[in-house]
């Protein structure tokens, strides 16, 4: 099949080189603490006055993401267990953000990446933790 | 900064990542489409710096400068770095991986627009 072709050569076969959507996990965990990094130090630097709670939850998101992104490329029980914390502290604190970001919208007057649940990053920070847990636990029951 | 080249830009990054989840779901690593189109994406990417880079020369600011050049420089990035990791993926996955990096690309020229539109007056 010459479209099929165009694909790219047959892949490796699953279970050959494991690892694979941790691979993928990785790549969305490094996009997002740069995102979240980079946001963070702007707004730190430039305007922390104005609304320094929600500026303090950006630079806390950004560490997460980095803990999650440098446990996952760590990888064994260690990295794991590493990643695992910071994802559930990710999951917790886009659940608590998101919620008190929709219930009282003064206290956050300017966007973080987990207000509104994600809802600026298409709610991505919402699905990743869930992602991440789930492959976490698939990966954890296959050794 | 215009509208025209930001949808084709999206166009291109939707398509490629469309094939790279194709590839996944075929069971297949990165092929000639894909490299075409993350160089499709990253010449739209360069076109738009260049634009940028001109229109900025000559006296138009976006409001917020610092973000604004860090999105307009890390955008470039994006499809080199997700060529490079996708190509050295050996599972079915290196298409997700092209996929994801297409899809931030897309994203991201929709929010320089939006720093783009906000300009410093």
């Amino acid at each position: 099949m010459p479209d099929r072709s165009a694909l790219g050569p047959a892949a490796e076969p699953a279970g050959a080189t494991p690892g694979g959507p941790v691979r993928v996990l990785v790549l969305l965990y490094g996009i997002f603490a740069l995102a979240a990094g980079a946001r963070a130090t702007v707004q730190l630097s430039t305007r922390f006055a104005e609304a320094p709670t929600a500026y303090l939850l950006s630079a806390l998101a950004a560490a997460v993401y980095v803990v999650a992104t440098v446990g996952l490329v760590r990888g064994g029980r260690g990295g794991r267990w590493t990643a695992l914390v910071a994802i559930t502290v990710e999951l917790v604190g886009v659940l608590v953000v998101g919620t008190l970001s929709l219930v009282d919208p003064d206290a956050f007057p300017d966007e973080t990446v987990w207000s509104g649940y994600g809802r600026g990053y298409f709610y991505v920070p919402l699905v990743l933790p869930v992602l991440g847990l789930l492959t976490l636990r698939r990966r954890g029951t296959a050794r | 900064m215009t509208l025209p080249l930001v949808v084709a830009t999206t166009v291109v990054a939707g398509v490629l990542t469309l094939l790279g989840l194709a590839s996944t779901l075929a069971g297949r690593r990165i092929g000639l489409l894909h490299l075409s189109g993350a160089g499709l994406l990253e010449a739209l990417l360069v076109l738009q710096a260049g634009i940028a880079a001109v229109a900025m020369a000559g006296g138009t600011t976006p409001a917020d400068s610092p973000t604004f050049l860090g999105y307009l420089v890390g955008v470039l990035l994006v499809p080199v770095a997700g060529v490079l990791w996708a190509r050295a993926e050996p599972s079915r996955w290196a298409g997700t991986v092209i996929a994801v990096a297409a899809a931030t690309a897309g994203v991201m020229v929709w929010r320089l627009l939006q720093l783009w539109e906000a300009t410093g007056a």
